[in-house]
């Protein structure tokens, strides 16, 4: 078989030095159309720089997707989700990075559920078994641009066959549970409805987790069912009144509450259900119940039971990456009554925001007001040369010319905002020429489209009102300049409480406004002047 | 042959998947010893020994008598 591996570091050590056929560092111009499946293997590249490495990582979906497009949809395609194996936080802020590998992460998922060929491997599973600082060796990265540390081949060589195995492996559909001490603790027929161990403390508190994770498992398409030697009046009565009873008789597609041998249940809930006994999974806390299942349905999956009740989630979990899991992600004829609810959930999510104001809040919305400086002179010139939309006089200035103003005396912030979607940058600027003492006068002002209609062009104007007013200034001229693509921002400064003293001929329009009281700002932005 | 070298000896058998290599064995005449398996070696080599190769040291054991030699200054 042959496997062709889409890369951007160096993988060899862990999936196989000679079997294997390997891409360039990050090239898809090849996609080897004669293997017989392929693995992406990418890696969270280091670099200090968040917000290019978060381009950078949504520049991943795209190829992903261009490759996918060219190959044959019946090859397995194995995906890796994104780890970030050395999280840098130079600013304290790498929304966009984490946006950024989630969005890929999420994309892979939705691939995987999309098209039968996609499945996706959880790298995290591997890494976080590990300290930070084993994750990566930088000698040998250094050497051989190998990422992930190669002391670790062996132990990814032994994780990874259990994932390949998983992967092999035919998806399960069902999981049959005995009740008593394997649903909940003690003898229903002995200990009576309100004396079997569930719910309250230890241990009734282990089997209360366990039915929730099992209720999960149910809601997201795995069949349970119950084969149990118990009355079933009893165990009616107990689903009915016990209160801390999680899964219910509605819980359960079938159920064998009966006296009869637990093969013969098995054969019956694998016709009624009309699934194969290869799709069941069989447990039961008693040894014997499971060996003989184990003898007599060899199709069956019979896992060991944990013999104390705080074995259960780790039970439970094993159960869901060894036969569940799998089915989880690929599932495609999930019910119809569950997608309806997840789009219900997501309508109710989107309309959580009654107004405008609510979403601008959950924004989390950073204004940073700099004053301009040798750093990001270049990126205000450039914005003055670039921005035709929002600019009130559309004034060019040569990074010379921004300087000069500068040393004439004039005060000239840019903007930098941030919200959790990601890190805009430098994306707004004003330039006030002092006419007097007390007098300032908006040479230019300009926001980059790009961070539009979120209030921002007022929490900045706003923002440095405040700030002239502080500073002893007490009154504000203005002028508006129109050009054939600025129309917008042709009322901004009446909206903003400006005055219009007078319009020119060619529809300039010139302004005042006293600088008297404080503005208020919305608290939706967090504003820092630095 | 001494201890060291039957262990080393082991080593590279096994991380370069050849059965049949011997005391003269080298980057030159060993097919799979590659540069990425030079480095697998080391790493292996430094576990086995609890010791650390400089990059510089780890270039320099182009052969077996040569990954020996290095060995043996380092233990």
């Amino acid at each position: 078989m042959t496997t062709f591996v889409f890369r951007n570091q160096t993988v060899e050590p862990f999936l196989d030095y000679d079997g294997m056929i390997y891409s360039g560092y990050d090239d898809i111009s090849v996609t080897h159309a004669d293997a017989d499946r392929y693995i992406w293997f990418y890696q969270v590249p280091v670099n200090a720089n968040s917000v290019q490495l978060a381009e950078e990582i949504d520049s991943y979906r795209g190829k992903l997707d261009l490759v996918l497009s060219g190959i044959d949809n019946q090859k397995p395609f194995i995906v890796f989700s994104l780890v970030n194996l050395f999280p840098l936080r130079v600013t304290g802020d790498q929304t966009a990075l984490d946006e950024a590998i989630a969005a890929f992460n999420a994309h892979v998922a939705q691939l995987s559920r999309e098209r039968r060929n996609v499945k996706w491997v959880d790298f995290s599973e591997f890494t976080l078994r590990y300290d930070a600082d084993m994750l990566i060796n930088w000698k040998y990265f250094l050497m051989s641009q190998t990422l992930l540390n190669p002391k670790l081949a062996h132990d990814f060589q032994a994780w990874w066959s259990r994932i390949e195995e998983e992967l092999s492996m035919k998806r399960k559909k069902c999981l049959v549970l005995d009740l008593d001490n394997t649903l909940w603790g003690g003898v229903l027929g002995e200990d009576g409805i309100d004396g079997i161990r569930l719910g309250g403390d230890y241990p009734g508190k282990a089997y209360t987790y366990w039915q929730r994770s099992l209720l999960q498992l149910s809601r997201h398409g795995v069949i349970l069912a119950v084969c149990s030697k118990n009355n079933e009046a009893d165990v009616i009565e107990a689903w009915e009144k016990n209160a801390a009873m999680v899964l219910k008789r509605e819980h359960f597609s079938a159920v064998r509450i009966n006296w009869k041998d637990k093969v013969t249940n098995m054969r019956e809930l694998a016709a009624e259900l009309n699934i194969g006994l290869d799709s069941m999974v069989f447990l039961d806390d008693s040894p014997i119940e499971r060996e003989l299942v184990k003898q007599m349905l060899p199709e069956v999956e019979v896992p060991d039971f944990p013999d104390k009740p705080y074995g259960l989630m780790p039970f439970f979990k094993e159960l869901l990456e060894k036969y569940f899991r799998i089915y989880l992600v690929t599932d495609e004829d999930r019910s119809k009554t569950e997608q309806y609810q997840a789009n219900a959930l997501r309508q109710a999510e989107q309309s959580r925001f009654t107004d405008l104001e609510g979403y601008l809040y959950s924004l989390d919305m950073s204004l940073d007001i700099i004053p301009a400086d040798e750093h990001n002179l270049p990126r205000i010139a450039q914005m003055t040369q670039k921005t035709n939309q929002f600019n009130l006089t559309t004034r060019r200035y040569d990074e010379a010319a921004v300087r000069q103003r500068l040393d004439d005396g004039w005060r000239i912030y840019c903007m930098s905002v941030r919200d959790r979607f990601g890190d805009s940058g430098i994306t707004g600027t004003i330039f006030l020429e002092p006419v007097d003492d007390l007098t300032m006068h908006i040479d230019t002002l300009l926001l980059s489209c790009r961070i539009l209609g979120r209030g921002i062009e007022e929490a900045f104007i706003k923002t440095v009102f405040n700030l002239l007013r502080l500073d002893g200034f007490r009154k504000v001229k203005a002028v508006y300049l129109p050009t054939a693509k600025n129309s917008q921002t042709a009322d901004f400064y009446d909206r903003m409480g400006m005055t219009c003293m007078s319009v020119d001929n060619d529809g300039a329009k010139h302004y005042e406004m006293p600088l008297t009281d404080v503005f208020e700002l919305k608290n939706y932005y967090n504003i820092r002047v630095l | 042959m001494n201890a060291l070298e039957e262990k080393v000896l082991e080593i590279m058998r096994e991380t370069f998947g050849v059965e049949a290599l011997t005391t003269d064995a080298s980057q030159k005449n060993c097919e799979s010893w590659d540069s990425l398996r030079h480095l697998a070696l080391a790493s292996e080599l430094e576990d086995a020994f609890d010791l650390e190769l400089e990059p510089e040291e780890i270039a320099e054991m182009t052969d077996f008598s040569r990954v020996i030699a290095m060995l043996e200054s380092k233990l």
